[in-house]
């Protein structure tokens, strides 16, 4: 089954029809069980080659939304909103979101450029891309609250809770949050992008 | 040469092993050509990857022959250099062939 969905382009079949063709000619279960590891390892370096600007996009935001929300430039932004004056949810929203989306918004720039380079920019696609990281990041801030098992009352502040888990979990959600969103924000692009790569250099 | 019609050393190789099977080059003869002419064993996960790479660049193409029962019923992909392809074999050739010219060391002789 991993083999089937290994491989890249449209090769899937023939690749596992030569496996079990020379499978079949004696090669041992272990020679077949390192050629499927080395066509899941293969596929997924070809996928990051191929969609190189939306991993760009997703460390980039990652790290900014990771280490730089509470940089001193940005404290100011949910009152620049004036979050207290917004009917509720959109100031509860503003306050705890809007610097992990200003900062989503900055890392736009490299998954612009990365398009632009691939030529297969289009803005419907990086304003696509703002919209489904938003989505996720909301979905999954006020998801948390559906694993209470997961969270703990900081001592001596009842109000505020943490999460238990390591805290490369989340980075690693959120990571796949911006690769996601990068991926069905430029459906279309990378269709254009399979389809210029596809052509002959010389026709 | 431009940038997309570098060829990297697998795509080299592979590329050339396509051209020596002619009509029967698909993945299992491609590695086995490689293991005897060129001493590698190279995994045919890494075979596809650079036949994927050279078909992007339009160095080959490929159709698929018919699903055959000691396959499990899969389909061979062939694949054929185009004259892209063999243009960009030549270049490389000479190119090589510059480079490794006049080196007094790689042509036997003492330094």
């Amino acid at each position: 089954m991993v083999v089937t969905h290994a491989c890249p382009g449209s090769d899937n079949d023939a690749l596992t029809g030569d496996l079990i063709e020379r499978f079949r000619e004696g090669q041992t279960r272990g020679w077949f069980r390192r050629q499927v590891f080395i066509a899941f390892i293969v596929s997924i370096t070809g996928g990051i080659r191929r969609h190189w600007p939306h991993f760009s996009y997703a460390i980039v935001a990652t790290v900014l939304t990771w280490f730089f929300s509470d940089a001193p430039a940005l404290r100011h932004v949910p009152g620049r909103l004036h979050w207290r004056d917004l009917p509720w949810p959109w100031s509860q929203l503003a306050f705890e979101l809007s610097r992990p989306a200003l900062l989503a918004l900055a890392a736009l720039s490299i998954l612009a450029a990365g398009l632009v380079v691939e030529r297969s920019f289009r803005w419907i696609s990086l304003l696509r891309t703002e919209v489904f990281s938003l989505a996720l990041i909301t979905f999954g801030h006020y998801s948390i609250d559906l694993f209470p098992w997961l969270l703990r009352p900081v001592p001596g502040d009842q109000n505020h809770k943490f999460l238990i888990v390591p805290v490369i979990v989340p980075i690693v959600l959120s990571f796949f949050v911006f690769l996601v969103s990068a991926w069905l924000g430029c459906v279309s692009s990378s269709r254009h992008t399979d389809e210029f790569r596809r052509r002959p250099a010389n026709p | 040469m431009s940038r997309r019609s570098y060829l990297g050393e697998m795509e080299l190789m592979v590329l050339l092993a396509v051209m020596r099977l002619g009509d029967e080059a698909y993945g299992v003869p491609i590695s086995k050509e490689l293991l005897i002419l060129a001493g590698r064993e190279v995994a045919l996960g890494s075979i596809y990857a650079a036949l994927d790479r050279l078909g992007e660049k339009g160095f080959v193409s490929s159709s698929l022959g018919d699903p055959t029962p000691e396959r499990g019923g899969r389909a061979k992909r062939y694949f054929n250099v185009t004259p892209t392809g063999v243009r960009a074999l030549k270049m490389t050739r000479a190119a090589l062939t510059n480079l490794w010219s006049g080196i007094p060391l790689l042509e036997g002789k003492r330094l």
